[in-house]
């Protein structure tokens, strides 16, 4: 990261950098961001560089560029936490009061104002839009994400990960890690609409092994599906349908469909690569 | 065999039953059991029209629900419960640059303790070096006072939480949505010492996004404090505020943060209060508008 790191501007607008750049590590991370750091740790993440500006008033903004490892770990923390809407910065973006959060190339960041956001929102668009370009090239998305039907498709709801952490935030499915996520299973999660109307969510999990993923369906109709429900499908009590299938080393699990054939539908639409 | 909390649970409102009655509504008791006194006490005037903290007010506050919470009528004679001249305190805050503990609150505090005749130099007010704070590792009384919030991993940050920095090592009590948080209040330096839980609702925060987790657009002006001498149950009314507030600006679906268990094994394992809503007796003092809960 060192190598843009002196391009980064001092000045944005009349906000000052302030104190020390700072750049923590896997080990260091937590000095920074409390238990929040587990959500990153959940990715590659390599380093992160933190930078503070002040404007004559002392409030605050903070800088934060997270090195993810690869282009696809940076999609992913961005995706994880959407949902304001885009500004245009980096490769994609969003923007909502006090808080900037884009990815370019292998990095994800964010700009905080702590405190009146509206009076630093000039100064975070700014510094995002100088920040952007030191970051080299755009990146690649999650091949994972080609298996997702797009018929329907959110776009902006779709999130890849890694962990159950990951996924609980994301969409709360149970207290327990019941799915078998680590750092070693990909997972996408995507919303579905049709006709303006919600059409059920979709998450796709690929294992490093089809035994694994075997385990983890068997384990996932056990401990969440009702006991008489059919194999790998059952209608919720908010009345919309679960179904489950496992194939190879991956498991995709419909939630929320409106009909047992909504969900067999977008069941069937996955695609699922050749081998 | 029963996994924890599922959404399932969630859509078919059984979460009070996953979660043990932490997160339940109270029922009749046939045994009459003492029960946890909480204090939750509310004024319009705490935060003025700037969301700046109204120290007078705030002083108020505290004292009423300290008189409350020890059937006093003095607020000098109920921290005389707490303290004695004698003690060495340690006021137990929290730092965190983005909600940290309002320094009215922790100036209330230390005001009551220096009536109740505790000495100056025997007082301390820390966070991060607790564990190497002079006052706090000769102390023999704690105050616990924090902000209530959400957290990535542990569903809430409440009072319980609000002693990690007590360990030596804080990421030990990440896994598993940091369960062993109640092991805490068994640490030498802890155990048996803390006189008073003060959860900070004056603005609390009922979801997070970002890398701090904190977005200022999910911090309210609740005005309030919760205060109770039985930490779980403090932040078992915390967590009914949360949900309570989850539900109505996030749905159903959201309405209990991922995953608070913690709470519940404090009471259930690490047997440091109660959890049981059948065992709390909340009381409520002052502004009732909004009051959710």
């Amino acid at each position: 990261m060192t190598d843009f790191r002196e391009s980064i501007p001092k000045k944005i607008l009349d906000w000052q950098a302030t104190g020390k750049d700072m750049v923590y590590d896997r080990k260091t991370l937590f000095d920074y961001m409390d238990g929040g750091a587990e959500v990153y740790l959940a990715f590659d993440f390599k380093e992160a560089f933190v930078r503070k500006y002040q404007d004559p008033a002392k409030e605050e903004i903070a800088l934060d560029i997270y090195d993810m490892g690869s282009p696809e770990e940076a999609f992913g923390i961005f995706s994880c936490d959407r949902q304001d809407p885009g500004v245009g910065i980096g490769q994609e973006s969003e923007y909502g009061p006090g808080l900037l959060r884009f990815h370019q190339g292998r990095y994800f960041v964010s700009i905080t104002a702590a405190g009146d956001e509206k009076k630093a929102e000039k100064a975070i668009l700014e510094l995002g839009k100088a920040v952007a370009p030191l970051l080299g090239p755009p990146g690649a998305r999650p091949a994972l994400l080609g298996c997702l039907p797009e018929t329907g498709l959110k776009k902006d709801r779709t999130s890849y990960f890694h962990s159950a952490v990951n996924l609980n935030n994301r969409f709360y499915l149970a207290g327990d890690n019941i799915l078998n996520l680590d750092a070693r299973t990909d997972c996408v999660f995507a919303e579905y609409e049709a006709g303006g109307a919600e059409a059920g969510n979709l998450l796709i999990i690929r294992y490093p092994d089809e035994n694994r993923a075997q385990a983890a369906y068997r384990f996932f109709n056990k401990a969440y599906l009702p006991p008489n429900a059919a194999a790998g499908a059952a209608q919720a009590e908010d009345r919309t349908w679960t179904v489950a299938r496992v194939r190879t080393n991956f498991v995709a699990i419909v939630f929320k469909a409106p009909m047992k054939d909504d969900a067999e539908r977008l069941h069937s639409a996955v695609r699922y690569p050749r081998k | 065999m029963k996994y924890t909390l599922t959404r399932r649970d969630l859509l078919r409102g059984a979460a009070a039953a996953v979660l043990g009655t932490a997160v339940g509504f109270p029922q009749e008791s046939t045994a009459p059991a003492k029960k946890s006194r909480v204090i939750l006490i509310r004024h319009k005037d705490a935060l003025d029209e700037n969301s700046q903290f109204n120290e007078k007010v705030i002083q108020q506050m505290l004292d009423e629900a300290v008189m409350k919470l020890l059937d006093q009528s003095d607020p000098v004679a109920a921290f005389r419960r707490l303290v004695k001249p004698e003690d060495v305190v340690g006021i137990k805050s929290n730092v965190w640059s983005y909600l940290p503990t309002p320094p009215e609150v922790e100036k209330a505090v230390k005001r009551r303790l220096l009536d109740a005749g505790v000495k100056e130099e025997s007082i301390a007010i820390d966070d991060h070096t607790v564990r190497t704070n002079p006052i706090f590792v000769k102390s023999t009384a704690l105050f616990n006072v924090r902000p209530l919030r959400t957290h990535y991993l542990a569903g809430m940050s409440g009072c319980i939480k609000n002693y990690i920095m007590f360990d030596v090592s804080q990421p030990d009590h990440h896994p598993d949505s940091c369960a062993s948080l109640g092991s805490l209040f068994h640490l030498s330096q802890v155990k048996g010492k803390t006189r008073l839980n003060i959860l900070c609702v004056l603005t609390p925060q009922y979801y997070g996004r970002g890398p701090h987790n904190f977005s200022r657009r999910y911090v309210w002006n609740y005005k309030g404090l919760i205060v109770g001498q039985d930490v779980v149950a403090v932040d078992t009314i915390g967590l009914r505020l949360l949900m309570a507030k989850r539900r109505i600006e996030l749905g159903p679906a959201q309405e209990i943060p991922p995953v608070p268990k913690h709470i519940q094994l404090a009471d259930t394992k690490y047997e440091i209060g109660t959890s049981d809503l059948n065992k709390i007796e909340l009381i409520k003092l002052g502004w009732p508008d909004e009051i959710l809960i």
